[in-house]
């Protein structure tokens, strides 16, 4: 026995540890100590990938790539001089059919844009190292009551315009303007939006999270709505405004994002009634057609050519315009996928002052609490950003609470990683200086996921929240927004009412001194007028 | 029972798995390596009293590790083995004349070396030249290092060297020849076999695995696993990265903490995945060379390198410092010696200016020391023949300088370097402390339980060993299980976002 070989023991202890290991996935998930410990799967190799919803993204970010695209695109005006320059193509075609009227505006007082109830305010954490950062700026810009204009880019937490919706109408019931923003042309596939009516046919549309499925003329051409419609004669996409919020219908601006490589010809039609032909001179820039008059409903038909609509944009009145770019599935990687040139392009035609970034949701994995990989991910999308966008200030939205189910019990418990998924978002925003606004926290205000799935604001999934749930979110930013207002007005009412004051003390001040000379030259008058009665009376 | 559920996709993917994956190489530590190490086993046990069959079964496994691997490099292995198999007994038959053998070693060298040159150095020298001509004067796309290559290119190079210095006689088998350069346990990161231990392990009749054999190969594969894959893998990506990425601060106790955090995640990744290749060997019946002997106890520099990788070390040693001459030709000469093998040492790992620094530190301690012992009296080589004072002042002194040499190691650039020493002579503060202990208490106490454990005696180690050995088959097994049940929950906490199961030690960079 003392001899025995003990080489057959290594088939049976790996017997073992195999039977072992996949035995293993009998202990369900449990907590011990605030740790929360998973189902382990020796097997889920052989087993078709969960959640089908999670389109792999093929995007890496290649910032490279971008910054040689933005330095040609910048080179491209100085083209040399010769005999036969060819004539510049217009990139913006106007068609002015009831000049835009001139909205006065009234600067708000801070008491008014001051958040109306007295919930916690979840701040914004502006890491921007500027001496007046971007995020000041963006704040500056609603303080003057100028025009503003916010992209909102998302995933499927925002599809439909849930939050973006509401978000919308709180600032421009605040600070003014109209209309839905910028809606697509046309999405490979359907889609319920309450907020605007767009019927199409006659496209093809690609989406952005599909690359492998997108013609390689196009790939290059997205726009960070992610979606791209091409279509010949007859291609034809109407968007009517709703009236689900008041200051949805009747706008007063639209314009047609497009581009048609070589010339072709298209309708632009008004309420059904009025309309007018455009030619669009071949080129790859992408061309605006830019409408004022009152608008209910705007229809692009193609007539003649190939076209490559991105959307349209519905807005005006002077004020905020609320964009809302929701990609399904999209964690923000498909920002890579977007054309730094298109990107640029757009950007010059509509003027972003801020562009939102809330992604994450898909990523996270029950009790994951390192998401490193993902936070440089995030660093270089919002530098991709930040270099499409040169002029806007940038939130990070961290990710919302999510709960999942327990497998043994049935019932709901928190994923266990919104937290670390959070403060590793935060930390890519502290890293490239933009700002952040925690969802999570403000979620937890109105009681968490649970709540919201308690009060009918979220599906029963414990993931996505509805137009309702929405609505809290879009308060809870919005309360944000008009507290860095309502600061900034404030400071403003203080040094207004502190030069008020000073002027009024300086009026004062002048006031007494002319009073003081005033007395002194009546006591000097005085004693003349004494000193003559006296030399009056000496006389006598 | 939903998890022993399938679709009808199940064999499609198990075919897909199969076949090499680039993104997904084969470690000892993944779970395919497990249900492929049990399908190993059926024929190897059956098979191990007939050597010829067993071995040809083996490298066929091995042949087959290596090209889950690295793909399509499994042919440069089988190359390699086939040029230096012939030279070697090329060789053997010329000395057995009396005829000269300088001219076929240099050949065997030759050859090796240029393969190593241009998987390491290709892409280094490619951008130098494009720096200096433009970019596109050379068009080159980056080559992908095939896993191991430097291991099995250095043991075929000693192969050759001790058939010439007449210390082993060539196999005449080339079946036998590729069994020792592809032997999988080894194959991905060593310990580097020398010829002359594990011929004749290849040629025993029967392979024998004692109870402490296999005691002592259960133990190092669960704490090498524990090493490995739960203490340097999350003390890296909780602590270690982000704090000399500066995302803890700019305190300067919190840059020490990231050194000597580096300082045990290198030691636990390496000589964890070294143990856990011993361990799996152990089991088959193959004795393979220690690598690490608690390298940080070294109360000198030279000490350090008895300890530290021995496999490798000791192979620079035979095969480079003593092929330049060693110490036979004069003080100077051996000092140069020490200082250019480990500037070779430090390229080998990467050309770059922090790895040059980091041979060149070694490579200078390491000179310094040689010239301390001859110059002070009673100066000591090792800890083991020091005072307990002197030795508690020098181990800590070579532990510091060890652990500075790994900043210079693991950082970017030199810039990286001067700004972590900035932070700890300029902005240390014992304040920080509070802040470690609540932002990184998780971190703090892996590294004080891997420090612990690194300081406990060898007889500890032996103990363990022999308890291992006394749980018997039962209680093997339930260790085994519970630490890959521990390894897998570490995996999943620290996310498949950052690599996870298929993460690969971090020496497969080089």
């Amino acid at each position: 026995m003392k001899d025995k070989n003990y080489t057959p023991r290594m088939l049976w202890l790996t017997v073992a540890v195999v039977v072992g290991t996949i035995g293993l996935g009998f202990i369900p998930p449990f907590e011990l100590q605030g740790m929360s410990f998973a189902r382990v799967d020796m097997l889920s190799s052989l087993r078709a990938e969960t959640g089908g919803d999670d389109l792999p993204v093929e995007y890496e970010a290649d910032i490279e790539r971008l910054e040689m695209e933005l330095a040609a695109m910048e080179m491209e005006p100085t083209v040399e001089v010769v005999d036969t320059l060819p004539e510049p193509v217009p990139v913006r075609y106007e068609w002015i059919v009831q000049e835009e009227p001139m909205v006065k505006r009234r600067v708000p007082l801070s008491t008014e844009v001051a958040p109306a109830d007295d919930m916690r305010v979840v701040p914004i954490e502006d890491f921007d190292t500027l001496t007046v950062t971007r995020y000041e700026r963006f704040i500056e810009k609603l303080a003057n009551m100028e025009d503003v204009r916010i992209a909102f880019m998302g995933d499927s937490f925002v599809e439909g315009d849930i939050l973006t919706s509401d978000l919308r109408h709180e600032l421009q019931s605040l600070l003014g303007g109209r209309g839905v923003g910028f809606v697509a042309c046309d999405i490979p596939f359907a889609t319920v939006r309450k907020s605007v009516k767009r019927t199409s046919s006659g496209w093809t549309a690609y989406s952005v999270m599909k690359p492998k499925g997108t013609p390689e003329a196009l790939r290059d051409k997205y726009f960070i709505s992610g979606y791209i419609a091409e279509g010949g004669s007859g291609a034809t996409t109407r968007w009517a405004s709703t009236d689900t919020f008041a200051t949805l219908d009747s706008c007063s601006r639209g314009r047609v994002l497009l581009y048609s490589r070589d010339t072709s010809r298209v309708l632009v039609e008004i309420n059904d009634t009025l309309s007018r032909e455009f030619e669009i001179a071949g080129d790859d820039h992408v061309r605006e057609i830019y409408v004022e008059a009152p608008i209910d409903a705007l229809r692009v038909k193609v007539l003649e050519g190939s076209v490559v609509c991105y959307g349209a944009s519905l807005e005006g009145g002077r004020g905020i315009t609320v964009d809302n770019f929701s990609v399904r599935c999209n964690n923000g990687h498909a920002i890579f996928g977007t054309g730094a040139t298109v990107n640029r392009q757009i950007d010059e035609m509509l003027g972003y002052d801020l562009v939102v970034l809330q992604y994450g949701l898909n990523i996270m994995q029950p009790g994951q609490r390192v998401f490193a990989r993902y936070r440089d991910q995030l660093r270089d999308m919002i530098a991709y950003a930040e270099r499409c966008f040169p002029d806007a200030a940038i939130v990070v939205l961290g990710v919302s609470d999510r709960w999942v189910k327990n497998e043994e019990s049935g019932a709901y418990e928190p994923i266990g990683s919104v937290d670390a998924l959070t403060s590793y978002q935060r930390a890519a925003a502290d890293s490239t200086h933009v700002a952040f606004w925690n969802t999570s926290e403000a979620m937890a205000i109105y009681g968490g996921m649970p709540r919201f799935v308690a009060n009918g604001w979220a599906a029963k999934d414990y993931t996505h929240i509805n137009f309702a749930g929405g609505r809290r979110v879009a308060e809870a930013l919005a309360r944000a927004l008009r507290s860095s207002l309502a600061e900034e007005l404030s400071e403003r009412e203080a040094e207004a009412q502190r030069v008020a004051e000073e002027a009024e003390r300086r009026a004062l001040e002048h006031q007494m001194l002319i009073d003081r000379n005033l007395s002194a030259t009546t006591i000097l008058l005085d004693t003349l007028a004494e000193d003559d009665a006296s030399m009056v009376k000496g006389d006598e | 029972m939903e998890h022993l559920k399938f679709d009808n996709g199940v064999l499609e993917r198990v075919a897909s798995l199969l076949e090499y994956d680039a993104a997904v190489p084969l470690t000892l530590t993944t779970g395919f390596f497990l249900f492929a190490f049990l399908l190993f086993g059926v024929g190897y046990v059956a098979l191990r009293r007939r050597v010829n069959i067993r071995n040809i079964y083996v490298v066929l496994f091995s042949l087959y590790f290596y090209y889950k691997l690295s793909g399509i490099y499994v042919l440069l292995l089988v190359a390699v083995a086939l040029s230096d198999y012939l030279i070697g007994r090329r060789v053997a038959r010329r000395r057995e004349r009396g005829h000269g053998t300088r001219g076929w070693v240099a050949l065997s060298v030759t050859i090796n070396i240029a393969i190593l040159a241009y998987f390491k150095a290709t892409d280094f020298f490619v951008g130098v030249v494009n720096d200096l001509y433009g970019s596109g004067t050379l068009d080159w796309e980056s080559v992908v290092v095939p896993a191991g290559v430097s291991f099995f290119v250095f043991q075929s190079i000693a192969y050759v060297v001790d058939i010439s210095r007449g210390v082993i006689s060539p196999l005449s088998r080339f079946t036998d020849y590729l069994f020792l350069l592809s032997f999988f346990p080894k194959m991905f990161l060593g310990p580097l076999v020398r010829a002359k231990d594990f011929i004749p392990q290849i040629e025993a009749r029967d392979v024998v695995v004692t109870r402490e054999d296999f005691g002592r190969g259960v133990t190092l594969i669960a704490g090498g696993l524990v090493k490995y894959a739960i203490i340097a893998k999350a003390l890296g990506l909780l602590f270690v990265a982000p704090a000399f990425d500066g995302e803890l601060g700019d305190g300067g106790l919190v840059a020490l903490m990231a050194i000597y955090g580096f300082t045990l995640q290198i030691y636990c990744d390496f000589s964890g995945y070294s143990d856990i290749a011993v361990g799996v060997a152990l089991i088959m019946g193959f004795r393979l060379p220690d690598n690490f002997d608690a390298p940080y106890k070294s109360a000198t520099i030279t000490e350090f390198w008895r300890r530290w990788h021995i496999s490798l070390s000791s192979w620079l040693r035979d095969y480079l410092y003593i092929s330049l001459g060693g110490n036979r030709k004069g003080r100077l000469r051996t000092y140069l010696n020490l200082i250019l093998t480990m500037f070779l040492g430090g390229l080998w790992h990467g050309v770059g200016m922090t790895f040059i620094a980091w041979g060149m530190l070694h490579g200078v301690a390491l000179a310094l020391h040689k010239m301390w012992l001859e110059v002070v009296p009673g100066a000591k080589r090792f800890g083991a023949e020091m005072k307990p004072v002197w030795r508690a002042v020098a181990t800590t002194f070579t532990f510091n300088l060890v652990a500075f040499g790994w900043l210079l190691f693991t950082a970017n650039d030199m810039a990286q370097v001067g700004d972590i020493v900035g932070r700890i002579v300029e902005n240390f503060s014992f304040a920080e402390v509070d802040t470690l202990v609540a932002g990184s208490g998780v971190a703090m106490t892996l590294m004080a339980v891997g420090y612990a454990m690194h300081a406990l005696p060898k007889s500890f180690d032996l103990g363990v060993q022999r308890m291992v050995t006394r749980l018997g088959f039962v209680g093997q097994w339930l260790l085994v299980v519970v630490v890959v049940w521990m390894v897998m929950q570490c995996d999943m906490m620290l996310a498949a976002d950052s690599g996870g199961a298929a993460g690969l030690p971090m020496y497969a960079a080089f």
